[in-house]
């Protein structure tokens, strides 16, 4: 009876994928337009976009943009986001400048960036960075900010300097948050990547799906979704994974990203 | 009026062990006593109160109030809780007049009564006040006037005092008894405090710790009203408390011996 | 109580504003940048202002305004209805709630694509967009703020003689009320956003539109001016969900 439910409850989300699918292909029979393919379509169109050189690279490069965009952010925005959790004047200093940038939708930054810095790898590479180091610091922040006073005064007790304890006290007891931060940054430079070679097009992923929308290549649009629906999900699992990996030992959190554009 | 009849009670807990919380309870409760459930921590005291509530269905045995069985929660069945549990987007007077609206009565004849009972507890003039406005003796005073709002034969009080100050608590428990004296409700009160135990109660049920069985009743024979500067000089009040006392001693060192 | 909560709400928004202003003057006088690629606020604020008398900006505002204003209500009755059924239900709940972890970590933006050939260019594939967006941190905020009711308030309920099917909006939306608000909030954000987003990318109106067409001419005032417009309509539509906000939770404790 336990066995049954765990197996269903790991089979869930593919019973989910499944049923959405499903929901989809009926849909489409129903409708009967040519702007709405069905599902297996819309599948079986998928292995020709990996196959296509051209496609495959443009994919490819998103990618690299965005694990470039990711990797960047990261490195700057933990420590930036520690220090303040630890420091008020640095905290005072960058949070109002923070506030104001947060809801300002980094993608559509991208026209002025491009005029300043032309369009190319750097302009998209920016803005996924931004994105990305939003969300990182505020968690990285609040993680900081939440490590118990004590810890750290038994840190300096054992003659640690103020740098030793923030890499070797604070970090580690701020990581969950931390990591939190960075499943929210991953989701969002995925879709600040997407929404900005959608607005600025010469290639990446987003590219793809209105350049196929432009030539009435329908399948290949909806093929494409499905791929860029596979990414987010694998890429959020992958990292859930390795998160969960390395914090075991922390409480659990939710299993959903909250997350914005 | 209440018969508790052979009551166990199994939770399931994380590990697929069940936990035995209440042991084979059998308990007769007369139309207007005033008996307490007393017991260590954890004995299943409030599980008690809950399964004759209905909040709870017991995993054997069964409870009836008035021959009908508890099928499940009541306006027959006042409870009031210890964390009080107000409605924090109600005022004070919105609280007390959800029993009424929800038994049908009209608006105005609602807030009429709602008033009346506001100023009974003494929170004439707090009508308006939110919950979180309010300190916990006041609180719990609403909770009470909340619950009597829809006239409930038996009121069900799950440690009603023990989130307040002794001094509050003192006060809530005179003022309880004055409410009490005028309409003699039945009453099933959980408590920790032999204390107040003795002082409120006509019976006192004493519970021996997890798993929960009756050890003792004990009846209190002490003349109403109960004045509290009286009884506290009182050699009966005090024997009733030493021997009560002595008797949860003996429980908890029970199975704390291996 | 309320209207001074409200206003300062409001004047803790400013703050942050006028330093980045700040910042942005310094930066622009001090000759860091050249004025066609970053003019000074002054000159922005000007325009800005002259645009805002403009009928042509004013129908851009309108047409924004009403997408996210419709995206937004559309995911609130979905997001709401369907985390507290989740909530109640646990039928509902076994099969809500492993479809949003599948549709969660989707950007939403890449299914804008099939919205447009569904629904045309016009109003409907933004607003479906916006709410696809705007719908899941209200549903979830919805039902965790719906499954952490005190039980105790349920049970006082109950023995106040309120039957088991009313319980679910006599008790346990108003005690959700908080959690869905916040929710709402960062729906909010979202749905902005996302708007100005789609409307970059393909769109015949509005404020989005108006930054890609002033991009196309290089004109950088003109960037600005919509970048700016949509951020202080967020700013004034959060400033109006949180006077909504202290209101409604006039009874509940600071949390």
């Amino acid at each position: 009876m336990i066995a049954m439910r765990t197996i269903l409850s790991r089979a869930a989300p593919v019973l989910a994928c499944l049923g959405l699918l499903g929901i989809w292909q009926v849909a489409a029979l129903l409708l009967n337009t040519d702007s709405f393919p069905t599902a297996w379509e819309a599948v079986r169109a998928i292995p020709s976009i990996l196959g296509d050189k051209e496609s495959l690279i443009n994919i490819l490069a998103s990618l690299r943009r965005m694990a470039i965009g990711f990797s960047l952010a990261v490195t700057v925005a933990i420590p930036l986001g520690l220090t303040m959790g630890r420091g008020r004047l640095v905290a005072s200093f960058f949070n109002p400048l923070l506030m104001v940038i947060y809801p300002v939708p980094k993608a559509a930054l991208m026209p002025i960036i491009m005029l300043w810095l032309g369009v190319g790898e750097i302009a998209k590479i920016l803005v996924i960075f931004l994105g990305v180091s939003l969300p990182v610091i505020y968690h990285s922040f609040q993680g900081a900010k939440a490590v118990e006073e004590k810890m750290l005064w038994s840190g300096a007790a054992m003659g640690l300097s103020a740098a030793q304890r923030m890499i070797r006290i604070v970090l580690p007891a701020a990581l969950p948050e931390i990591l939190t931060g960075c499943r929210t940054g991953l989701v969002l430079a995925l879709i600040t990547m997407i929404t900005s070679e959608m607005i600025a097009r010469q290639s990446g992923a987003g590219n793809i799906l209105f350049n196929s929308l432009d030539m009435g290549q329908y399948d290949t649009v909806y093929a494409m979704i499905i791929i860029v629906g596979a990414m987010g999900i694998g890429l959020d699992a992958a990292f859930e994974s390795v998160r969960a990996r390395l914090v075991k030992w922390s409480e659990p959190g939710f299993d959903i990203p909250l997350s914005f554009a | 009026m209440i018969e508790i009849d052979h009551v166990s009670q199994v939770f399931q807990t994380a590990g697929r062990r069940g936990h035995l919380a209440l042991s084979d309870i059998s308990l007769e409760i007369g139309e207007g006593a005033f008996v307490s459930i007393l017991g260590p921590s954890g004995c299943g005291k409030s599980t008690l109160l809950y399964i004759v509530g209905g909040f709870v269905k017991p995993t054997q045995g069964a409870a009836t109030i008035k021959g009908k069985p508890i099928a499940g929660p009541g306006p027959d069945r006042g409870p009031v809780f210890q964390e009080f549990a107000l409605f924090p987007w109600k005022t004070v007077l919105g609280n007390v007049m959800y029993g009424p609206l929800q038994q049908g009565i009209r608006r105005a004849e609602a807030e009429d009564q709602s008033r009346r009972l506001i100023e009974m507890v003494g929170l004439k003039g707090f009508e308006n006040f939110y919950p979180k406005e309010l300190s916990g003796g006041m609180k719990q005073r609403v909770a009470l006037a909340r619950t009597l709002a829809y006239h409930p034969s038996v009121l069900l009080m799950d440690e009603p005092f023990g989130a307040l100050d002794a001094h509050t608590r003192t006060r809530l428990q005179n003022d309880l008894l004055n409410i009490w004296e005028r309409d003699r409700k039945t009453v099933l009160f959980v408590t920790h405090s032999v204390e107040e135990a003795v002082f409120l109660s006509d019976t006192v049920v004493v519970m021996t710790r997890s798993p929960g069985r009756i050890k003792q009743i004990v009846n209190i024979d002490l003349p109403r009203p109960r004045r509290r500067a009286e009884l506290l000089l009182d050699g009966h009040y005090q024997k009733y408390i030493v021997d009560i006392e002595h008797l949860i001693d003996d429980t908890s060192e029970e199975v704390a011996q291996p | 109580m309320n209207p001074r909560a409200a206003a300062s709400d409001v004047l803790l928004g400013i703050v942050p504003i006028a330093l980045l202003v700040a910042i942005w003057q310094a930066i622009a006088s001090f000759g860091y940048a050249p004025p066609a690629l970053l003019p000074p606020p002054g000159a922005v604020f000007m325009r800005l202002a002259r645009q805002l008398g403009d009928e042509t900006f004013q129908a851009a505002i309108a047409a924004t305004l009403f997408r996210l204003s419709v995206g937004f209500s559309i995911a609130v009755i979905l997001g709401v209805s369907i985390g507290l059924a989740a909530a109640a239900n646990p039928t509902v709940n076994a099969v809500v709630r492993p479809v949003v972890r599948v549709l969660a970590p989707l950007p939403k933006v890449a299914l804008y694509p099939a919205l447009l050939l569904l629904l045309g260019f016009g109003h409907q594939s933004k607003i479906m967009l916006v709410a696809a967006d705007a719908l899941f941190p209200i549903l979830l905020s919805t039902y965790y703020g719906a499954s952490m009711v005190e039980q105790k308030l349920i049970w006082s309920a109950m023995a106040a003689g309120t039957p088991r099917r009313q319980i679910l909006f006599k008790v346990v939306l108003p005690a959700a009320v908080p959690s869905i608000l916040t929710g709402c909030r960062i729906g909010l954000v979202i749905s902005c956003i996302v708007v100005f987003l789609a409307e970059m990318i393909t769109s015949t109106d509005g404020l989005g539109h108006v930054l890609v067409t002033a991009a196309r001419t290089f004109q950088a005032v003109d960037m600005f001016v919509p970048l700016i417009a949509i951020s202080l309509l967020g700013l004034i539509l959060n400033a109006l969900l949180q006077g909504l906000r202290s209101w409604l939770l006039r009874g509940f404790p600071e949390v």
